[in-house]
């Protein structure tokens, strides 16, 4: 198989300054709805780990 | 603490006929933008009618200032007529009122620079886009924004592809 064969379009996954883009792509992909359910499940998973740790 | 629960801090003010945009880390991933955030941050009306439906879904949230919280102190009309920030613990988690960003930027300023988003059925708010929150993030920048900028602008770029 010719080398250029397998040759892909470009598709970077982090940017110059290290930004992942993968993640970018992932949430652009959803609705407004479902970016805030993102960020709330993330919020929510949090301060659950600090409430089990609170008496650490 | 009080759980944090974005949805029910928007549900009050958006009940209380408040007119208000949604700024910050929760209108950028509003928009799209992979951060995270522990506070929603609104820019209000500073109308006097405004004000005095702020202040009453202020009441319902059982806001108070999150510097002294054992001393429950609770907004009055006067901060909220103003253009500083009213950083607040509610019964739903962190709010922050803010009367204007960046180079004094307040609400009307800004409102012909947001999208209306429904983030659930019944429910749409005003969010600032993208574009303009980075250029008022640019504006008074500080540690927290220069880590989070760089993926705004990316964000944005991503967008302009799609």
């Amino acid at each position: 198989m010719e080398r250029n064969e397998l040759a892909q379009p470009e598709v970077l996954e982090y940017s110059a300054d290290g930004v992942d883009l993968t993640l970018i792509r992932w949430m652009l992909s959803l609705t407004p709805a479902e970016r805030l359910q993102v960020l709330q499940r993330f919020v929510n998973s949090v301060e659950e780990i600090r409430a089990q740790n609170a008496g650490d | 603490m009080p759980a944090t629960d974005f949805r029910a801090v928007l549900r009050v003010l958006l009940e209380n006929g408040v007119d208000f945009i949604v700024v910050g880390g929760v209108a950028a991933v509003l928009e799209g933008a992979p951060i995270s955030t522990f506070d929603l941050d609104i820019v209000h009306s500073r109308a006097i009618d405004n004000v005095q439906r702020l202040e009453r879904a202020l009441t319902a949230l059982d806001a108070y200032y999150r510097l002294q919280p054992e001393r429950r102190i609770r907004p009055q009309e006067s901060h909220l007529s103003s253009e500083g920030h009213q950083l607040l613990m509610t019964r739903h988690g962190p709010l922050d009122v803010l009367g204007a960003i960046g180079q004094s930027r307040g609400y009307e300023e800004l409102l012909e620079h947001v999208t209306e988003l429904q983030v659930e059925p019944g429910h749409i708010i005003r969010v600032l886009k993208l574009a303009k929150l980075i250029e008022v993030k640019s504006e008074t920048a500080g540690e927290k924004d220069y880590a989070t900028l760089p993926i705004l602008r990316k964000t944005l770029e991503e967008k302009g592809h799609g």
